[in-house]
């Protein structure tokens, strides 16, 4: 049996560590690690308030709706200040943005993508949000101009423009400007899943009671096989 | 409690219509098993379970899915939508189909390790030739399905892989290029594909579940190999199914659901190994995602294809390791079957099994120089371990087998 | 199977192990049921808002709720006053066969109406019998519309299904096949014009 449990573990081990791999694969620099706690009804409202004052200037978040940002119990927000976001907008519409996609075309040459699912669909999640938020930089080699370059972006040339102007903020603001970035980064991160945190407080009971219905099949099988005689 | 029920009148009406108390005696309560089996012969009940899981919650998320191409705001389409619906507003939709998901994985890792079973132990020598080749049967048409269905979510690694994989059969002289029309029903990988994609995605299932049935019925017709490996006739050493088997395979339905269902409420993602972060970016026609890989237990057979400069000898190879399944019955001419008797196929077969997980790892990472190098040694070695088999009798001294078990 | 503990034992656990597998099918069948009612995007397009503003006067509009088709008529004064002296013809003047949408604004004036501004009439177009949409005849007698209404045409909506007959209230008028008076449907007001349906 135990020959058996160590192939078990090696082919496990084996599935794992391409992922560490790979990560290390990816070039840039490592990412920096955001604080984000997505239980945080206030950390994801703050994130809400960020995603709808800047982002939402050009990107949508198309598969959360209004009417959403008043029923999730983690945003939770009351139905007066989602009549006040939405304006004329029916409360079953998505994020949307005001930008056209063809105006943003001319504007920065390609389509902002939609954040509904963007920290599901980059590798590093929620880190490379914030690590974007708060990476963008003056490039030495003068290839790139200052508010596109941005070391944690693939190429590291981006077509976003410096969003929080990270670039040469004072230095009093860094604490606030890191908080936005984490803040949005939350908000993405819940988005992205939205039923997660029901999931693993269901998830507690399943795998729970799972494990005592086990125990209790593995001593039914322990007294029964009682009977084989070897 | 079965005989209890087998007592009723109710069950003496249908029995006398149908048999069902000869059919519950030969095949459960006094169906013999060899009482030696260890926790390994527990994954064919496993596939089973999660055959039947997939094809519950496969039927409940056609619900609402929605196979369409035909692009909605922000650069997704109709199918994308439909999926995010699932997730979002359907209820239980998210549990349904991470465990759709994640239980497509599970199923490989269970599949994996019940031939790995069949392989160590000589499951596939006589009298159990045919029911090793309706089992590689099985496999390649859970491949199939696999693969059709990771196109439906319509993002990038969907319509990527379906174009990478429909592509390798263009690879194949005179009939290529039309088998690759075929396939796409079109020119690119588009609306036409998905539509049948989806189609042969709720076919394959059924079938499965058709082939099992005879993949069952050839197992009660010759019954199960042990680890022994050898032929057991008195029976003192058999033990019936029900209700001893019954209850181990409970127990070993118990372990894995408690594992599966821990990867479903906790992370069912897997760290992008069972759904890949590409797959939440939606598909794009004119961008390729900067490294593509298939799904985990696709990628051993992605390393055999992409170890070859030729497309056609890397297609060939590709087919040729799984087609090879089909012979291994006949290439094995030694006649102890359990690699506990065997020293030799005993340290070739563990080999084998480290060179599948290679073959894995070479598959799912961005390729280089070294890798390439290493799949290349690992494909060599997955061919030498079948085309060698043959030879072995030869050289290996097999140790004595015991008398009884 | 030594001796009587061992079978007490036993049992135990077969019936431990059989409850808690039952419970845990039943707890599985949860999710799976529960997929099949209505979603959360359909639950939250239970709701329509409508401006009856932009309905003109003596005019009638469909708008859809839930997929069904909703009858919004604008009545004239002149209208409103074709709603009196025929009570005798109606099978249910004053809508009390089917507990009504809401006993706050069905007042006992207003049961005539049937609708909490009497201008503005609100109600599920489906014809009680068995669905159709009526087709709005609204002027009195035959003039306008021909033998397909009795002589005595209050005016009000006419099915072309099987002939059945409302009044402007879309209260069913006596030998229709209809059962019942359109349906009402709760909604309210939440500015001069603007509703909110359902």
């Amino acid at each position: 049996m135990k020959k058996y449990s160590l192939i078990a573990a090696g082919m496990f081990l084996a599935l794992a560590m391409p992922g560490f791999a790979s990560a290390n694969e990816e070039h840039g620099p490592a990412l920096k690690h955001a604080e984000i706690d997505l239980t945080d009804q206030e950390q994801i409202r703050r994130g809400l308030t960020v995603f709808t004052d800047v982002c939402m200037g050009c990107h949508s978040a198309k598969y959360v709706t209004y009417k959403g940002l008043m029923d999730y119990p983690e945003i939770g927000i009351t139905r007066e200040q989602v009549d006040e976001l939405r304006g004329s907008n029916p409360l079953t519409a998505g994020l949307i943005t005001e930008l056209t996609p063809e105006d943003a075309k001319v504007s920065y040459g390609k389509v902002p993508p939609d954040l509904s699912l963007i920290v599901n669909g980059r590798r590093g999640g929620a880190s490379y949000v914030y690590s974007l938020m708060t990476g963008f930089e003056h490039d030495d080699s003068g290839k790139v101009p200052d508010g596109n370059f941005n070391e944690y972006f693939p190429g590291k040339r981006i077509a976003m423009p410096d969003p929080f102007s990270w670039l040469g903020h004072d230095e009093a603001d860094t604490k606030q400007l890191e908080q936005d970035a984490a803040d949005v980064a939350a908000f993405l991160a819940f988005i992205s899943d939205p039923h997660q945190n029901e999931r693993q407080a269901i998830g507690k009971w399943v795998v729970g009671f799972l494990i005592l219905l086990t125990l209790v099949l593995w001593r039914l099988k322990v007294e029964v096989w009682k009977d084989v005689k070897h | 409690m079965l005989d209890t029920i087998m007592q009723t009148k109710l069950f003496a009406w249908v029995d006398r219509r149908t048999g069902a108390a000869d059919i519950i005696k030969s095949q459960l309560t006094e169906y013999p098993v060899p009482k030696n089996l260890n926790y390994m012969w527990n994954f064919g009940s496993l596939a089973l379970l999660v055959l039947v899981l997939q094809i519950v919650t496969g039927i409940f998320l056609a619900m609402y899915y929605k196979p369409s191409a035909a692009l909605t705001y922000g650069g997704y389409t109709v199918a994308f939508d439909s999926v995010e619906r699932i997730m979002r507003d359907v209820n239980f939709g998210w549990l349904i189909r991470y465990m759709h998901a994640v239980g497509a994985s599970a199923f490989f890792v269970v599949v994996y390790m019940h031939i790995g079973r069949g392989l160590y132990y000589g499951s596939y020598k006589e009298p159990r030739e045919l029911l090793w080749i309706i089992g590689v049967v099985i496999l390649l048409i859970m491949q199939g399905s696999a693969f059709f269905g990771y196109l439906l979510p319509w993002g990038q690694m969907s319509f990527w892989g379906a174009t990478v994989i429909t592509e390798l059969f263009g690879a194949l002289p005179i009939i290529g290029e039309y088998l690759q029309q075929l396939l796409r029903g079109g020119f690119a990988v588009g609306d036409p594909t998905l539509n049948r994609f989806f189609s042969l995605h709720y076919l394959f299932p059924l079938l499965l579940a058709a082939i099992v049935g005879g993949h069952v019925h050839a197992l009660h017709v010759v019954h199960s190999n042990n680890p022994e490996g050898i032929d057991v006739h008195s029976d003192d050493q058999k033990i019936n199914f029900h209700p001893y088997y019954t209850i181990k395979d409970a127990f070993g339905v118990g372990v894995f659901l408690t594992i599966y269902c821990y990867v479903v409420f906790f992370n069912p993602q897997m760290a992008g190994y069972f759904i890949e972060v590409d797959n939440y970016v939606p598909a794009n026609n004119l961008q390729t995602p900067a490294h593509i890989a298939p799904v985990w237990y696709l990628t051993p057979w992605y390393t055999i294809l992409r170890s070859f400069e030729s497309k056609l000898l890397g297609v060939i190879a590709m087919g040729g390791s799984l087609a090879i399944l089909f012979v291994l019955p006949f290439l094995d001419r030694s006649k102890v079957r359990s690699g506990r008797y065997r020293p030799m196929f005993r340290l070739m077969v563990v080999m084998f099994f480290v060179d599948v997980i290679v073959l894995g790892y070479c598959g799912h990472s961005a390729p280089s120089e070294t890798l390439k190098l290493v799949g290349q040694i690992a494909t060599a070695y997955y061919f030498a371990f079948f085309l060698l088999l043959p030879f072995l009798p030869m050289v290996e001294k097999t140790k004595p087998e015991p008398e009884g078990i | 199977m030594t001796d009587q503990a061992d079978q007490s034992r036993r049992n135990f656990l077969y019936i431990a192990a059989g409850g808690l597998g039952a419970v845990a099918a039943g707890a599985a069948a949860v999710p799976f049921i529960g997929s099949m009612f209505p979603a959360a995007d359909t639950l939250a397009a239970a709701k329509t808002e409508f401006d009856v503003a932009t309905v003109e006067e003596g005019q009638l509009v469909v708008i859809q709720w839930q997929g069904k088709p909703v009858f919004v008529s604008n009545r004239t004064p002149e209208l409103l006053a074709q709603l009196d002296g025929h009570d005798d013809m109606l099978k249910d003047p004053n809508s009390e066969a089917i507990e009504e949408v809401s006993a706050e604004w069905m007042t006992a004036e207003n049961r005539k109406y049937r609708s909490i501004k009497p201008e503005y009439f609100i109600a599920v177009a489906s014809c009680t019998h068995l669905g159709c949409i009526p087709l709005y005849k609204p002027s009195a007698g035959r003039k306008e519309w021909g033998t397909a209404v009795p002589e005595d045409w209050p005016g009000g909506w006419h099915c072309p299904c099987h002939g059945s007959l409302y009044d402007l209230s879309a209260r069913v008028i006596n030998g229709s096949p209809a059962p019942h008076n359109l349906h009402l449907m709760p909604y309210k007001y939440t500015s001069d014009t603007k509703v909110v349906i359902g």
